[in-house]
């Protein structure tokens, strides 16, 4: 019997999820980004389920989309199971572009940290609660998010100098029990000249 | 500087020989490898092809020490001050071989992230098309490179930065002559104001008397 005739009811009463219809080829729900948290938890956690493995998160808009009405993007989750081999399920949730927000799940699957990152910076979604949601892909100088459809195909944005990652990269190694003792003058950037660099547009 | 430095003759044009003889046999490059190019130049490099026979078989992995920046692969706009800075610490005389579609011209990377083309923020000496292109279209750069080497007068060179240097020295210490007359100006009409008003201040504590 397939696992997700006997996963879905349980989600159904429990979360109050509905079936994707426009899902053929996977088994897909459409969940509230109110119980989204209770909902991965569940799925990692359960005994029936056992979602061990966050595959991608992936971000939609759905603007000029044929025959669309609902809420502009939605966001999706695509979960794996290692204990039971081959069982998936994907959770959608649909975002409005009034209220960007959903909730974050970096601290039940690390890998989501980067992912709702990327998210955040192709599509300008918001996770509520996530330690660093910065711009993953794109530098500090852009404007915009460029998978959105309403942004130009043709325009281009230079960054003007090299982007400062040093902050980051030490806080990752304080993370890891390293320490930085000192710093050299060289990599600073000068504050004068910081993003005001040679290149122009 | 004379008119005869300017010109070439029998001592300058051989120097030029010499000196583009040793340059064009030794040409290091810095690979600046993003893309799959990068793996067509390091075939290049391999005894099937063979970079050494003309004298390019040391690359080098700091732009102090190499005389081609090979910019193979794409450029995107994060990266593109990085190249910059690259290309600004190269020492003179540089050249640059623009390797691949990626790099001439963006090439199928028609998008909001990709750089369209890498004269955009440096000039270019040599563009190879090609997506990648074989270690062949690379070795013809090189020969290229190689001929426009030949052509360059270091004597020639020599003098017009000389000329720059002359005329950037006299366009300052015109500068500076104008802006020393300005403040000379400036002081004298501070110094006769000053004594005017203490005329004033005198003239005011004791009036003397008019056609005195």
């Amino acid at each position: 019997m397939n696992f997700f005739e006997t996963l879905f009811p349980v989600l159904e009463t429990k979360f109050n999820v509905e079936k994707d219809a426009s899902a053929h080829w996977d088994h897909s729900v459409i969940a509230k980004a109110s119980v989204l948290r209770d909902l991965i938890t569940f799925l990692k956690n359960d005994e029936s389920s056992k979602m061990e493995m966050l595959l991608d998160i992936v971000g939609i808009d759905y603007l000029g989309f044929q025959d669309y009405e609902s809420p502009r993007f939605a966001v999706e989750y695509v979960l794996k199971s290692i204990s039971r081999p081959g069982n998936r399920v994907r959770v959608k949730v649909f975002v409005s572009e009034q209220d960007l927000e959903v909730p974050t799940i970096s601290n039940l699957y690390p890998i989501a940290n980067w992912q709702e990152r990327e998210v955040y910076d192709q599509y300008g979604i918001i996770f509520t609660g996530h330690p660093d949601l910065r711009r993953i892909l794109n530098h500090v100088e852009f404007e915009g998010h460029p998978l959105r459809k309403d942004y130009p195909a043709h325009r281009r944005q230079w960054l003007s100098t090299n982007d400062f990652l040093l902050p980051a990269l030490e806080k990752r190694l304080e993370s890891k029990g390293y320490k930085v003792v000192e710093r050299s003058k060289e990599v600073l950037p000068n504050e004068d000249e910081y993003l005001t660099g040679s290149i122009q547009e | 500087m004379t008119p005869e430095a300017q010109e070439g003759n029998i001592f300058t044009s051989s120097l030029d020989f010499l000196v583009n003889w040793g340059r064009k046999n030794s040409l290091w490059p810095f690979p600046y490898g993003t893309a799959c190019c990068a793996i067509e130049f390091m075939s290049t490099e391999t005894a099937r092809y063979d970079l050494s026979r003309i004298g390019s078989e040391y690359v080098r992995f700091t732009p102090r020490q190499s005389d081609v920046l090979l910019v193979a692969g794409t450029i995107t706009y994060k990266q593109a001050p990085i190249l910059k800075r690259i290309y600004e610490q190269m020492a003179e005389p540089r050249w640059v071989i623009a390797m691949g579609a990626c790099a001439c011209s963006g090439g199928f990377y028609d998008c909001y992230c990709t750089v369209p083309g890498i004269d955009h923020i440096i000039p270019v000496d040599v563009y190879i098309g090609g997506c990648p292109p074989r270690p062949e279209s690379f070795f013809d750069a090189m020969f290229d490179l190689q001929k426009k080497v030949e052509d360059e007068s270091y004597m020639k060179q020599r003098a017009e930065r000389l000329k720059e240097q002359i005329e950037d020295i006299k366009r300052k210490s015109k500068e500076c002559r104008e802006d020393l007359v300005l403040r000379k100006n400036e002081a004298c009409e501070m110094v006769s104001n000053t004594v005017r008003s203490k005329v004033n201040d005198v003239l005011d504590v004791f009036p003397f008397k008019k056609g005195r």
